[in-house]
Parts: structure tokens; C-alpha cells; sequence
């Protein structure tokens, strides 16, 4: 019951808060001192031409026009068409949508899978030689800037050693789009050349944006551990007996387990805040390169429909995971 | 421990290790990495270099510009005439083209397309508003257009080029709401270009298939495939060029990185002259700026040679005046301005106005108008006048530049080749007809516009150019911009390729003529 | 109170972490203060040597030069004010908005804090950075802007948590009593509520500075910061980029630089969060 009130709650204000978004991210691009219209046109533009366009694009009516006539769009779907691609917004970003899910879920998994094991050990091993380099390392992992470690990573593999690519998603334009998502696809087509090639490709970004969020995830696995380890239940089942490893295995990971599901989605909005500047260095054709480009050519109707995707995005993952925690955990439920 | 991470990079090492290159090769596939995105196809909507490659691979005009010096050779049309009082002219046309759909190209198409142009107000179509009205162009027969022009303009021949057309059928077909077909062709290519739309995304770039029954026919080796990638970051683009990935990309890399290029054995740099001034754009119509002393004062404290030997290291020529030296209209014995302090310091010493601190807006991404940005800040502090450096991407700063208020004082930038006549610079950059267009420095000067009306007008060649000659040294005497160079052109493509003709027009991405040796 | 923190201080002042997180902060602060007579060409900052260009590290240039033939070292000394200025002032100026609204709105409950939830569930649900990029954008690229751009966006975090800690500091008994003494509540909030979450504010804001100077330099990474020939970290790296991997020294240099202050405040946060709030100690209590 708890839970479903939850959810509708969460529903109920979904609205209100992308509205409240729109609004402010309406009233950012307004003040922008660039003409979009001038953008629009390009530099050999006459004055009658740039005087028809605004009045057809609607940039001669006051700001609460224009804000009411948005609202009116996004509303029935229609983001608008970008200035500079003169292309329909919801448009790009669906077919930048997938690029961005495949990296930050590329990522997730490998912060996963490099967080909770090193997570474990270092509690299991506190206090030893690998503790501490592990926990020079995490502590590292959060100070380092993204787009300086993609930038290293690409000295590293791309220049020096040449085992990976430098930039995009993969040679050429990859296997039949069915999902958008490369490996899939390659997959779903069987074609382990552009499988290989779409792995090799996400292998640098997916690390940079994996690695600071392993160190959060390590950090709070450590934590974790060390509590469940010393807490009255664990001492208990070791009273009674039972080997170590089961212990560990069975209790331990269990609880670790679920405080990493609660911090997932403190960790998506990590990924997702470095995605936009990793993307930019790897050249990955996803919704962050899209929006600092976007931004970058003051596409005023671009910005606000990413904004409004990325916020919907953050916010909905945010609820999934509330509702998951709410089924691992159910004394948790708020 | 330290063995899962070992294992860990090797796998991702494993993963990525062998990545082909020269396999594309094999397959008469060339790649070209591009610094701008292909985010429209539409060659009546876009009309910048960066993204020329879509307009000219896919789209043909009646003339074409190929080669450099650059000649105009027959294309669609394949001879005009026009009338003594230089308004009327006839294009005769090529007959039994076809576009890509096996329909036949006729004079209707290239109506259809003229007068999308001047509907849609976009990209090229500022070449004709000014003198073709809508509906004025007519088709005597299938295979005559007749353009009739408000005034005679000495420079219609030469904009002729950008006429592309596309197929009318198939746009019309394609039509929504009286849109021109704009969604459409954005997407997709209705043409009778040297190559067929095979893929596109915006977000990477576009595939195109040889057409094999181009009406111009084909070299016996010409690639079957090209495929134009979006790749940003310069430094991205230099590196698949040496480790394979690329076969080509711009030719107007900063000199660093062709220096880089130069040592790769795969790649080859192709030298050529080209037509494109760099040089600070002054605002000459604001306090201060209006003041010939100050401006002087400004280009004796840029330091020329510092610039062009140490950080373009002598990699292009300078150009003291607005019109590239290479071509006719450029004065022969101007001697420009040199890095002279104490002629600066004697400049501003007559300046009466007080000083206020200058600003320059410089284009993100290209860092050589950060660095020449840079230097005449530097200088500029010697003598006593501060500078402030603002970076905005191309389209913003292009934005202000068109407007009076919003403009910055200066902003070093590039003046490329849209069509080969002095008047391509010059004339647009300082004839008031062009202020709020390509004039961004609102330089209202009576003798000027005398000169350059005067040689829009007629079609004498001779007088032409003593006009040209004439305003080019005025506008470079009074310091109405600071000129700096004009560039090289070095086109770095893969060393197995031939056949590149490069025009200043198109920078060598006219790939039809191109082949692996 | 006491014993416990002379516990919590004496494990400060063996941590080494802690030490060493302090250590950088402080050789910031040095090279900041002093950088005029620190850097080697102090001059560099704004002055070139074009016949100079990319240098690797030698006896003359420590760190090399850079594109215009400045001298790197000097540059990253004077970098690191704009690095201060920027995490002092953005951070200072969030926390001194966000603050008292999250006191009120935690203090008072009602539709004041949900209003506050919902304008801050609106901040919060885009990231920092693209908000960020886009006011900057806005804005114009400066210093002055980048700080703006940080602090709008970076209030309602602190609103956020000081609501948090005051909803629940409301119902101990020290505060019931003192409201039930008569204490207006100007009084309650400024001498009761706010020094007993004042640790956690400190411990979020040394965090929270390391998180702001990395905003930072990725805003000056993408041409949004201090103009050129500004020395700023982030906007050193991004010209550094067309240069390698020949100039390695080139992005190496502000890299490591930002590398290390971060370190710094994330090493002194966490400290502190043991000195200060021994409630959620770092690694839960076992030492």
C-alpha cells in the first residue's frame, strides 16, 4: 500500500517538475544574446529574409507567447525543429537515445563488476597492503576530471598503443539499425566484425565513465561489508559455526547487494553528468554531444528538449530504483 | 587481485586489438573525415565550406568550378549567351541527363530549383534575391532556361554554380504543407549527382554510391563508395589519417598538425594556393574604431611575423590587403602594415577620443584566431590599449557579426572562396550595399561604394580590376581590417590516392575525379 | 561532547589521508598567495615567446611550454587563484543561499518545504553540468560567469541538505524545550539548530568544493570559462588536446594540477567527516 502511494505520489509530482524545467530552461535560452534566427540563416541572410523568418518561427510574438506556444508543443509531442539541423528535435534525439543507453549501461556493468568484487575484498582484507592501494585508488577515482582521463586513455590505448580507436561507436556505419544499440544489433545480425568493432569502440569511454563510479561503488560496498561483518547477526551465525565463506557469501554480499541498488541511482546522474563530457571527447554520437552542441550554437529549442528527455530519464530511473529498493528492502520503504 | 585487473586489460586490449585499416581500400571506399556535421542534405538550405562535400558530391549545378587556378566548366548547361545589356541570359542545357531515379533532367527542374531558392530565403540564396525576382525565370523549350536579371550584374556568371538542382518530380512528390519538400530533402537526395544517398545519420555522416550513368562518365578506377564521417576534434581526424582509419580530410589543418601528417608514411599533403584571407574584421563603424589613428595603431602592434613564421611556420604567405594576392583586383605594389611599436605609439598619440578597452570575439575550435587573438592583445597592452578575448562557436559569433550593436570590435576569421571575383571580398566585406550581410564592419565609405558599384555594373574585365586594385588599397591603407595571410591549401589524403582536383571552391572534396593508384 | 572530540581530533591529526589532503590545500593556497614570486616568468601569463612553442620540460621551463610559448609552470601557479576564486566564491555563495532557505523550509514544514522540494526536484533532475553549460552559454564566457553558472545550480543541493538535517534536529528535546521556553525562532534556527548540522555543511563543503572545481574545468574545457590567455586549468588541457601525443607535458601538467586540489578536498572531507560527525564515519567505525 506504501508503495503504490509512493508511486502515484512520485507520479502526481512528475509533472509539475518537468513543467517547472521547461520554465527555467525556457527563461536560460531566452536571455541568450545570440539571434537564432541569424543562426538559422547564415551569414549571407538579408534583412526581409531574417524579418520573414522570425515571424514564421514565431520569435517576433512576446516571451509568454512564445512560452505558452511551447508548452502547447511539447505537449502534443513536438519539440520543435533544431536551428541548425533544421531537423524535427525528437527526431535527434531518438536516434541519439540508444548511443547514450549503451554507454552508460556499458559502464554501469563495469562498475559493477569492478566495484563489488574490489568492494568485498578490500573489507574481507581490511587494513592489508591492498586495502590501501584500493583505497588510494577509489579515493583517486572520484578526484580525477572525466575529460582528462578520457584524454589519458586515448594517449595511452588509442595513440601510444594503438589497441583501441579513438573516437566514435564504430567503423563505419555498423550493423542494421533494429534496436540502435551496436552490440546488440551485431548480434542480431551475427556479424562479429562490426561486434568487434562496436566492443573496441565503447571499451575507452566506458572505462572513463566506469571508473569514478567503481570507486563510489567500491566505497560503499567496503563500508557495507564492514558493517554487516560486525554486526550482532553475523557474529552470531559465526558462533554457530558456520564456514566464513558461506557467511560472507550469503549474508554479507546479500546486504552489500542491496545498499548498491540504492546507490545506482545516485550513480546514474554521476554517469550521466560525465557522459556529456565524455561523449564530447570521444566524438560518441549521443544525446551529450548533442546537447553541447546544441548549447555551443545557442539551438534554443534543442536545449530545452534535451533537457526535458535527460530530466524525464534521471527522474524515472530514480523511481525504478525506489521501487526495486522497495522489493529487496522492504523495511527501507519511505 | 592485481591478476583480475591485469586480465581485465587485456581483455579490453583483446577486444580491440587488430583494427582493420586499408581494408576499405580493397573496396574502392573512401573515407573523409569532416570537421563540421552533415546534420542537413538539403543544398538549397546549407551553403557553408564545412559542409560543402553533401552539395557537391550529390547535387549538380548548370556550371562547376574545378581546379585551380579555378576554371568554370560546362555542367548541366553546356553553353549560355548573354544579352549587350548584360540582363538577359541563356542557358542551353545538356540533354538526355538522368537523375538517380532514371527520369529525365529538363529545363522544368532548373525553374523548379531557382525558384526554391528564392522561396526558402536559405544557404546560397542571397546570391540571387537581390537580382532575380520569383517567377521571372523561364523555359523557351525542354532543354532553355532564360534568366532575366533586375540589373545587370557583373557577378551572376560566376554564382551560377550554386544553382544545384534537384529533381522536381520527386521533391514535389515529397511536398508537405507548401514546404518546399524541406523535410524531405533534408534527409534524402533527389538528384542527378555524381553519387546516390546509400546511408545517412545525421550524427555520423553520410555513405554515397557511385551513379554510374552520371552523364559525365567515370574515370576507370573512381571509388565506388564515399563515405563523409563528422569528426570534431582535429586531433582525432590527424590520427586516423596516420593509423589508416581516414583517407582524407580538410585541408586547412592547422600547420602543426600537417607537420605531423608530413611524417606519416601513409598520408601525402597536396600543396596548393587558395583563396582565403585571414585577417581581423574591424568594426568600423563604432567610437573609436571609426578613428583611422587607432585603427593604424592596432595593426602596427600585430605581430606578422611572429605569427606567420613561428606559429604557422611560414606555412602561408602574407596578404596585405583584402583580396588574395593570387588573384586579379589584388594591388601589386601595396606594402602592408609591419609589428612596429613605436609607429603604433605615434599612431594612438593622435587618437583624441579617451580609450576604452577593445573587444575581440574569437571562433571556438579554431585556435589559430585564440592564438592571433592572442598576440595583438599581447602587443596591443604595449602601447597601452587592453583587449578583451570572448570565444563563441561560429554561428553565434557570425550572429553578432550581423548586427550593428551586438558586434564585437574585431574578430579574426577567415574570408573563403564562395565564388572566384574580388568582389567575393572586397566588395562584400566593405560595400554598404552588404552591411547586415557579409559586411560585417558597417564601413560606409562614399569613394568605395563608387568603385565597387561601378565594377558590379560592367562586365570590362580591365576596368574591373583598376577598381578592385584601387578599393582593396584604400580599405588596406586605412586599416579598416587588419589583413594577415592568405592560406595554403595542404589536402592530406591517404599516399595510394590520385586524382584530386582541388578547387578553392569545394576544397577538394569534388571526389569523382579521385582513385587509388 | 567533549571526550569525543578530543578523539575525533587526535584521529584528524594521525590520518594520514587527512594530512596529506591538507598538505595539497595548503601548497594550493601557497601557490596562489605567492605565485608572482613562485613562477619563474610571471610575466607568462599574459606574455608570449612565440619563437618558444612546446618545449618539453627542461632546465629552464620545469614544465614546458605551451602553444604561444609561455611557460607552463608559471601558468599553473597563477591558475591556481582562478581555481580558488571559482570553488570559494561558487560554493560560498551556494551554501549562503541555500542554507537559510533550507532552514526555514525544514524549520516551518508545510507548503513552504514543499515548494522548496519540488523547485529543487526541478534543479536536481538535470545534471549540474548541463545546466551549468547552458546558463555559461548564456551568460558569455568569463570567470564572474562560470562562478554565476555554478551557484544557481548548485543551491538547491544545500537547501536540500540543510532541510534534511533541520526536519530532523525538530523533534529532539533540546530544541522542543527551547521552543517551548518562548525562543523566537530566529533564535532556535541561528543558536540551537544551526551549529548541531554545522559539521555536516563543513564536511559537505570541502566535498563539495572538489565537485565545483571539476565542473569548472570541464566548463573551461569546452570554451566556457575565462577567456584566453587566462590560465585556466581546464581551458589549458582543451588547447593541449591538438598537441598530442608529441606535447604530452602539455595536458599533463593542468591535469595533474586539478587532479591534486580535488584530491585535496575530497581527503579533507573526508577527514572531517570523522573529526566532526563520528555518526557515519568513513569504513563504519572499524579501524
Amino acid at each position: 500500500m506504501r508503495r503504490l502511494e509512493m508511486i502515484l505520489s512520485r507520479l502526481v509530482w512528475f509533472v509539475p517538475t518537468m513543467a517547472g524545467l521547461v520554465i527555467i530552461v525556457f527563461l536560460i535560452s531566452n536571455v541568450i544574446p545570440t539571434d537564432p534566427v541569424r543562426v538559422l540563416l547564415g551569414e549571407n541572410a538579408t534583412a526581409p529574409q531574417i524579418e520573414a523568418m522570425r515571424i514564421k518561427l514565431g520569435y517576433d510574438q512576446p516571451v509568454w507567447v512564445q512560452l505558452a506556444r511551447h508548452f502547447r508543443d511539447i505537449v502534443s509531442g513536438n519539440l520543435g525543429i533544431s536551428i541548425y539541423s533544421q531537423r524535427p528535435i525528437s527526431e535527434d534525439l531518438i536516434s541519439r537515445l540508444p548511443a547514450t543507453l549503451e554507454l552508460t549501461l556499458a559502464a554501469i556493468t563495469l562498475s559493477v563488476a569492478l566495484g563489488i568484487p574490489l568492494g568485498v575484498i578490500s573489507a574481507l582484507k581490511r587494513n592489508s597492503l591492498l586495502d590501501h592501494i584500493l583505497r588510494v585508488i577509489s579515493v583517486s577515482g572520484l578526484a580525477i576530471a572525466a575529460f582528462w582521463l578520457a584524454l589519458l586513455l586515448q594517449f595511452f590505448f588509442a595513440m601510444k598503443l594503438g589497441v583501441a580507436p579513438l573516437n566514435s561507436r564504430i567503423d563505419g556505419f555498423g550493423p542494421t539499425p533494429v534496436t540502435g544499440f551496436m552490440i546488440i544489433d551485431s548480434l542480431l545480425d551475427w556479424d562479429m566484425e562490426s561486434l568487434h568493432s562496436a566492443l573496441s569502440h565503447i571499451a575507452l569511454p566506458a572505462l572513463t565513465l566506469a571508473l569514478p563510479a567503481a570507486a563510489t561503488i567500491v566505497r560503499f560496498t567496503r563500508a557495507g561489508v564492514l558493517d554487516v561483518i560486525n554486526s550482532n547477526h553475523v557474529l552470531y551465525q559465526r558462533a554457530m559455526g558456520l564456514p566464513p565463506g558461506l557467511i560472507v557469501w550469503k549474508y554479507v554480499l546479500r546486504n552489500a547487494l542491496i545498499s548498491t541498488v540504492t546507490q545506482i541511482g545516485l550513480i546514474f546522474g554521476v554517469l550521466v553528468t560525465n557522459a556529456v563530457i565524455v561523449e564530447t571527447v570521444f566524438d560518441w554520437p549521443g544525446m551529450g554531444t548533442f546537447a553541447v552542441q546544441s548549447i555551443l550554437q545557442s539551438d534554443h529549442k534543442a536545449i530545452i528538449g534535451f533537457t526535458i528527455w535527460i530530466g524525464a530519464l534521471i527522474v524515472i530511473v530514480n523511481l525504478l530504483v525506489d521501487i526495486t529498493h522497495s522489493f529487496i528492502d522492504p523495511r527501507g520503504t519511505r | 587481485m592485481k591478476r583480475t585487473i591485469l586480465a581485465l586489460l587485456a581483455a579490453i586490449a583483446a577486444a580491440s586489438a587488430p583494427v582493420v585499416a586499408g581494408e576499405a581500400w580493397a573496396q574502392g571506399k573512401y573515407v573523409h573525415a569532416n570537421n563540421s556535421g552533415y546534420d542537413n542534405l538539403d543544398p538549397h538550405a546549407i551553403f557553408d565550406v564545412g559542409r560543402a562535400a553533401s552539395r557537391i558530391n550529390f547535387y549538380d549545378g548548370l556550371y562547376r568550378w574545378v581546379d585551380n587556378p579555378p576554371k568554370m566548366i560546362p555542367w548541366l548547361a553546356e553553353s549560355h549567351t548573354a544579352s549587350a545589356d548584360g540582363k538577359t541570359w541563356t542557358f542551353k542545357l545538356r540533354k538526355g541527363v538522368k537523375f538517380h531515379d532514371g527520369s529525365e533532367f529538363t529545363a522544368d527542374d532548373v525553374i523548379y530549383s531557382i525558384e526554391r531558392m528564392l522561396a526558402m530565403k536559405k544557404g546560397a540564396a542571397s546570391l540571387f534575391l537581390p537580382i532575380i525576382a520569383p517567377g521571372s525565370t523561364k523555359a523557351p523549350d525542354k532543354y532553355t532556361v532564360v534568366f532575366t536579371l533586375k540589373e545587370p550584374s557583373a557577378i551572376f556568371l560566376a554564382t551560377v554554380p550554386e544553382i544545384l538542382v534537384v529533381n522536381s518530380k520527386l521533391v514535389k512528390k515529397n511536398e508537405k504543407d507548401g514546404d518546399w519538400g524541406q523535410a524531405w530533402l533534408a534527409r534524402n537526395v533527389a538528384s542527378s549527382g555524381s553519387y546516390k544517398l546509400k546511408r545517412y545519420d545525421p550524427a555520423i555522416g553520410f555513405v554515397g554510391e557511385r551513379f554510374k550513368e552520371h552523364f559525365a562518365g567515370w574515370g576507370p578506377k573512381a571509388f565506388d563508395e564515399i563515405e563523409f564521417r563528422t569528426v570534431l576534434e582535429t586531433n582525432t581526424r590527424v590520427q586516423g589519417m596516420i593509423k589508416g582509419d581516414f583517407q582524407g580530410t580538410d585541408g586547412y589543418l592547422p600547420y602543426d598538425q600537417i607537420l605531423r601528417l608530413k611524417e606519416a608514411k601513409n598520408v601525402q599533403i597536396l600543396e596548393a594556393e587558395s583563396m582565403r584571407v585571414f585577417y581581423f574584421s574591424m568594426h568600423n563603424g563604432r567610437s573609436l574604431m571609426n578613428d583611422v589613428h587607432f585603427r593604424k595603431a592596432l595593426a602596427y602592434a600585430f605581430d606578422y611575423d611572429g605569427f606567420i613564421k613561428d606559429i604557422l611556420k611560414g606555412a602561408v604567405a602574407r596578404n596585405p590587403s583584402p583580396n588574395p594576392n593570387n588573384l586579379w583586383g589584388a594591388p601589386k605594389d601595396l606594402k602592408g602594415f609591419t609589428y612596429d611599436l613605436e609607429k603604433a605609439k605615434a599612431e594612438l598619440a593622435q587618437v583624441k577620443e579617451p580609450l576604452r578597452p577593445i573587444t575581440i570575439g574569437t571562433l571556438a575550435g579554431f585556435s589559430e584566431t585564440e592564438q592571433a587573438a592572442a598576440l595583438l592583445q599581447n602587443g596591443a597592452k604595449k602601447i597601452g590599449i587592453e583587449i578583451k578575448i570572448e570565444s563563441a562557436p561560429w554561428p553565434v559569433v557570425q550572429s553578432r557579426m550581423q548586427d550593428r550593436d551586438k558586434n564585437y570590435d574585431m574578430v579574426p576569421l577567415w574570408k573563403s572562396t564562395y565564388y572566384v571575383d574580388p568582389n567575393n571580398w572586397v566588395g562584400e566585406l566593405y560595400g554598404s550595399r552588404y552591411i547586415g550581410t557579409r559586411n560585417s564592419s558597417y564601413t560606409k565609405d562614399a569613394e568605395l561604394d563608387k568603385w565597387i558599384d561601378e565594377a558590379l555594373a560592367t562586365n570590362d574585365q580591365e576596368k574591373r580590376r583598376v577598381l578592385y586594385e584601387k578599393a582593396a588599397t584604400k580599405v588596406a591603407e586605412q586599416a579598416m581590417g587588419i589583413f594577415v595571410y592568405n592560406t595554403k591549401w595542404y589536402g592530406p589524403y591517404a599516399a595510394n590516392i590520385g586524382g584530386i582536383r582541388f578547387s578553392p571552391i569545394g576544397s577538394g572534396q569534388d571526389m569523382r575525379w579521385a582513385y587509388y593508384k | 561532547m567533549m571526550p569525543g572530540w578530543r578523539r575525533g581530533l587526535g584521529r584528524f591529526a594521525s590520518d594520514r589521508a587527512s594530512a596529506l589532503g591538507l598538505a595539497l590545500l595548503l601548497a594550493l593556497v601557497v601557490a596562489a598567495v605567492f605565485a608572482p614570486i613562485l613562477a619563474p616568468f610571471p610575466g607568462d601569463v599574459a606574455d608570449f615567446h612565440t619563437a618558444n612553442r612546446l618545449r618539453p620540460p627542461d632546465a629552464v621551463n620545469w614544465l614546458g611550454t605551451d602553444r604561444m610559448g609561455s611557460d607552463l609552470l608559471s601558468r599553473i601557479l597563477f591558475g591556481a587563484r582562478i581555481t580558488i576564486t571559482i570553488a570559494v566564491v561558487a560554493v560560498g555563495s551556494a551554501v549562503l543561499v541555500g542554507v537559510p532557505i533550507g532552514l526555514v523550509a525544514g524549520y516551518y514544514g508545510g507548503w513552504p518545504s514543499n515548494l522548496l522540494m519540488r523547485v529543487s526536484d526541478v534543479f536536481l533532475a538535470v545534471p549540474q553540468i548541463v545546466l551549468a553549460i547552458a546558463i555559461a552559454q548564456t551568460l558569455g564566457p568569463s570567470i564572474e560567469n562560470v562562478i554565476l553558472a555554478l551557484s544557481i545550480t548548485y543551491w538547491p543541493f544545500w537547501a536540500r541538505l540543510v532541510f534534511a538535517e533541520t526536519r530532523s534536529l525538530k523533534n529532539e528535546v533540546f530544541i522542543e524545550s527551547a521552543i517551548a521556553l518562548g525562543a523566537s525562532p530566529l533564535r532556535v534556527m541561528t543558536l540551537h539548530v544551526l551549529p548541531n548540522i554545522a559539521s555536516a555543511i563543513i564536511v559537505r563543503t570541502s566535498i563539495g568544493m572538489g565537485g565545483t572545481i571539476l565542473t569548472a574545468a570541464a566548463l573551461g574545457f569546452l570554451g566556457l570559462g575565462a577567456p584566453p590567455p587566462t590560465p585556466e586549468w581546464g581551458r589549458m588541457i582543451a588547447e593541449s588536446r591538438e598537441f598530442l601525443p608529441e606535447a604530452w607535458w602539455y595536458a599533463t601538467v593542468p591535469g595533474v594540477a586539478i587532479f591534486m586540489v580535488v584530491m585535496g578536498f575530497n581527503l579533507l572531507g573526508d577527514g572531517l567527516r570523522d573529526f566532526l560527525d563520528p555518526r557515519i564515519r568513513r569504513g563504519a567505525g572499524v579501524k
